[in-house]
């Protein structure tokens, strides 16, 4: 099970002011005051995709992880996917919970308006994108990022871009092609968040703290079968 | 599609003949990636060589070098998908440490690089000479069935007079074959998803994965499917599962009787199915009287109104309820009593009526393929040589399939009896237990061929490895699989030869064929066999090598049909009663017994969702993985730790009566508390697998002794106890 950056912690933004827009980052107004109500208005940028992963259906495969990086010509060391995962409760007892851990591709990107070089940018499908020649390996978005996903090499950062290259074409991000166990989707935001809404309203009964993180206009939206502030989300 | 040879490529990219020449090692990725940015792109349909599923795919190709795969559409292994192995078995292409020409031992894992010429013409003659002196009893063909290897090592053998080919069943599922074979007269596919009840014992769909299984095992998760998984581990499936039932290791068998039991004592068993379609029912039910759920738990550790529970779910939801016939599993080939296991678990379905019936157990036809014709290329007759590793003979193992014992033939090779052996793409010495009985057995032999693209620890042992061009880099013979997605594919060759000193194998069984003085059944090209096999299709061996995979429409059985002797579901064996074991399935215990030694624990293992077999963990994407996830540790129950004294990440000695070894553990509520795993694919004993290293780890193998299943022959994969003791 993967374990905390503690020694990050003090450098990074506080999560919650984050949120709060108290950091001074010019936080859109979506993101102001979390609630994990889910909403069924479109707030969504012009051409906003998502892709969609239902974790209940994951079994940490890593196939996503290694055709991505296959499709995106990177070195096995970075891996734009990760995952979390946490056990709970005693044997026999046990319960398994797991999620993605990849760019959320945030509406109003911290990393985007930190980025000293302007390197980030919002591309196909409103996808955070990163102009690879343009970055400096500063390190400046790792620190600004809430979910704390860059990984900083030594000539670039290293973070998902699903796949521009492919949506471009309107073809599917590499992971959403692959998925053996056919929990990932990609499309329209407007539809996917439906389509998360949906399952999340199915899983209740068997998982009732089940939710869709989230209902803000994320690229990544996650289905989860614990509350997000159980499984380390803001 | 152009084809660039390999200097126009080096030109082209600008890279030293030092770089690609004779090793990869100094090769630049990044200038590579750069210049590959801007390349035209090519694709070309291939199957998967990472595990046994050889899913279909699409490989693309820049530059002449393998980008990237993506799982084929029209290929009924895949259906479009592609697991990690798949995307990171690219690895092994271009490996540094490929063979690149044959090699002949000089000394201790010291090998000189010969010609072909000289190869084959020293392994003929002296195959020959011991034809003559000994015939063509003492020699043997072992390999991991494919359809090339199948073809043209049936073909050599049975043109030599010889019988004893084998392939890697005994470590994987013979005895859940063999129980299968002599209950429902086959091993049918579970149709998961729509089924309403589903009992997993000890099949782990998200571990041992096979994309189409793991699609429908998907698609029961996400509906109406109640999935129970039994297993002394929560595995990748029991993990999402409705219910986890851990149990003590080796005593499914006991649970299955009892389930049995209640189903036929609450009469929840499907009455006119048993009628019309079995044998031996009465016998079988007598039998069952014993097998109360009480016993049951005394034995299992898993609570009898469980087992009532688990019993009722299945005869109720009969016939669209099943118990999954497994792979490896729980009773593929681990203790001495897996081949009844499987046998009780074949007739528990024939009590719920479900073969051939929706949400049942289902026996798909086999998509035709064509045979080369007779008189212009003969086939030589099956010869009637008695095997050497006792299958099919009385005092053996006459119950044992033609998957032949690789393990016995160690012994036979020690004792002078088996005299060469050829093995090709299969790695016995490092996956069967006992790696000390297996290389010396190996190394035993006066003559021992090995076939690979890499230094396995069976080529390490060989008298001559010669080099086969890897799976990217070869045409291939058409297969025909059955299943719910009956289907043609072929491997076409994606990339030139990466080293040209390699070859394929029908290149190099035609040729040693012909200097055997057998070549007489090796005139005709591959292609000109694929054309033959093409036949009955309405497609042309040029279209379909454009196509690779290509769906066949069959249709579905309708009424359910046994291929036992009787031509019967069978619960009642005349064969089993011929050669003089129990008629009926019976309970027996694993050899090491049900609950260990208080000081000792159950070994299990069981395969991780990136890793298979013995060649995964030099894949750098792969083992980076295990890297990343701290994953090639032992999995130890918290309590079990905390009585020992250990904690996460803790490392400890495992010792068996035949090894010990150090390895990390990791502390989890997930695993019942007599028992520890350890996930296979680790412990590598070559010196070629420099990746493999980084992440050394214990090898169950090396904890079981040297031990055959007395039915089907199996390799007894888990019959140890091991004691734990902190370093």
């Amino acid at each position: 099970m993967p374990e905390e950056n503690d020694d990050n912690s003090a450098k990074k933004l506080d999560r919650r002011s984050f949120l709060s827009g108290s950091a001074g980052l010019g936080i859109s107004a979506a993101l102001m005051g979390l609630s994990s109500a889910s909403s069924n208005t479109a707030r969504a940028a012009e051409g906003q995709k998502s892709i969609l992963m239902d974790n209940s259906l994951c079994i940490e495969c890593q196939a996503c992880r290694v055709a991505c990086q296959n499709e995106n010509e990177i070195d096995e060391e970075y891996s734009f996917i990760k995952f979390l995962s946490w056990e709970e409760g005693q044997y026999p007892d046990v319960e398994y919970r797991v999620r993605r851990d990849s760019c959320f591709h945030c509406p109003d990107s911290p990393c985007i308006n930190q980025c000293p070089v302007d390197a980030l940018y919002k591309g196909e499908g409103q996808f955070t994108t990163l102009e690879v020649e343009e970055c400096i390996a500063c390190g400046q978005c790792e620190q600004v990022c809430p979910f704390d996903i860059p990984e900083i090499g030594e000539e670039r950062m290293y973070k998902c871009d699903a796949c521009q290259h492919l949506v471009a074409q309107g073809e599917e991000p590499a992971c959403v092609s692959t998925c053996i166990s056919y929990a990932l989707d990609y499309g329209d935001f407007d539809e996917m968040l439906e389509k998360g809404q949906q399952r999340v309203e199915e899983l209740k009964e068997d998982y009732p703290g089940a939710e869709l993180y989230s209902s803000y206009d994320f690229g990544l939206l996650l289905i989860l079968t614990s509350p997000a502030d159980e499984m380390e989300l803001i | 599609m152009m084809k660039f040879g390999r200097r126009k490529f080096l030109k082209k990219s600008g890279l030293t003949l030092g770089a690609l020449g004779l090793s990869l090692k100094g090769f630049n990725f990044m200038d590579w990636a750069a210049e590959a940015q801007e390349a035209e792109v090519e694709k070309h349909p291939t199957l998967c060589n990472t595990c046994g599923s050889q899913c279909g795919a699409w490989a693309y190709v820049k530059n002449d070098r393998v980008w990237k795969v993506e799982g084929h559409e029209e290929n009924g292994r895949s259906l479009g998908r592609l697991c990690a192995r798949a995307h990171g078995g690219l690895g092994w292409v271009y490996d540094a440490d490929r063979i690149e020409q044959p090699l002949k031992r000089v000394g201790e894992e010291e090998f000189e690089p010969i010609s072909w010429e000289q190869a084959l013409d020293e392994i003929a003659e002296q195959l020959t000479d011991i034809l003559n002196e000994w015939g063509p009893r003492r020699i043997s063909f072992g390999h991991y069935p494919r359809s090339t290897g199948t073809f043209y090592i049936e073909r050599f053998m049975h043109a030599l007079g010889a019988s004893t080919i084998c392939t890697h069943t005994t470590s994987c599922s013979a005895a859940r074959d063999t129980g299968f074979n002599y209950s429902l007269g086959g091993v049918p596919h579970a149709d998961l998803s729509r089924s309403d009840y589903v009992l997993m014992i000890g099949r782990n769909h998200g571990g041992g994965i096979r994309t189409s299984q793991m699609k429908k095992m998907s698609e029961a998760l996400a509906g109406d499917t109640r999935i129970v998984c039994i297993d002394p581990r929560q595995n990748d499936i029991a993990k999402l599962a409705d219910d986890w039932v851990p149990i003590i290791p080796g005593t499914d068998l006991a649970m299955v009787l009892a389930i049995s039991h209640v189903i036929v004592e609450e009469d929840l068993y499907q009455e006119e199915f048993v009628e019309e379609y079995s044998t031996g029912f009465e016998e079988y039910a007598e039998s069952l009287s014993e097998y109360t759920p009480e016993w049951a738990e005394e034995i299992t550790d898993i609570p009898a109104d469980k087992i009532v529970e688990m019993a009722r779910g299945l005869g109720e939801n009969a016939p669209q309820s099943l118990v999954h016939p497994s792979w490896g599993g729980a009773f593929g080939a681990l203790y001495a009593n897996s081949d009844e296991t499987a046998r009780a678990v074949g007739c528990l379905n024939g009590l719920l009526g479900n073969i051939n019936q929706e949400g049942g157990l289902i026996f798909y036809p086999t998509p035709e393929i064509g045979s080369l014709a007779e008189d212009e290329h003969p086939r030589p007759e099956e010869p009637d040589t008695r095997r050497l590793d006792g299958v099919g003979v009385m005092d053996e193992y006459p119950l044992a399939g033609d998957y032949g014992l690789p393990h016995y033939l160690m012994e036979k090779a020690k004792e002078d009896e088996l005299k060469a052996m050829f093995i090709r793409h299969h790695n016995p010495v490092r996956n069967f237990p006992d790696y000390e009985h297996m290389a010396e057995g190996f190394r035993s032999l006066d003559l021992s061929v090995v076939f690979e693209i890499n230094m396995t620890e069976t080529a390490l042992q060989a008298d001559y490895v010669l080099p086969e061009c890897s799976f990217m880099e070869r045409e291939e013979v058409i297969e025909a699989r059955g299943g719910p997605n009956p289907y043609l594919a072929m491997r076409t060759q994606v990339i030139p030869k990466v080293y040209e000193d390699t070859r394929s194998f029908d290149e190099i069984m035609t040729d040693l064929a012909h200097r055997v003085g057998i070549g007489e059944y090796f005139g005709f090209t591959l292609d000109e066999l694929n054309e033959a096999r093409l036949e009955p299709y309405d497609i042309s061996l040029e279209e379909f090598k454009e196509k690779g995979s290509m769906m066949v429409d069959l249709e579905k059985p309708e009424e359910p049909e046994f291929y036992t002797r009787s031509g019967e579901l069978e619960f009642y064996s005349e064969d089993y009663e011929h050669v003089g074991y129990p008629p009926v399935v019976q309970w027996q215990p694993p050899a090491v017994g049900v609950e260990p030694e208080d000081d000792k624990f159950k070994l299990i293992t069981g395969k991780e969702a990136y890793h298979s077999h013995t060649a995964t963990a030099n894949l750098p994407r792969l083992a980076q993985i295990t890297k990343d996830y701290d994953t090639n540790r032992l999995w130890i129950n918290t309590e079990a730790a905390e009585e020992l004294g250990i904690t996460d990440g803790d490392l400890v000695e495992v010792s068996s009566g035949l090894a010990s070894r150090e390895v990390r553990v990791k502390v989890t509520e997930r695993i019942q508390p007599d028992t520890v795993f350890m996930p296979s694919g680790y412990g590598n004993k070559t010196p070629f697998y420099e990746t493999s290293e980084e992440i050394d780890a214990m090898n169950t193998n090396d904890m079981v002794p040297y031990q055959i299943g007395e039915i089907s022959g199996h390799a007894m994969r888990q019959e140890t106890l091991v004691s734990i003791d902190k370093v």
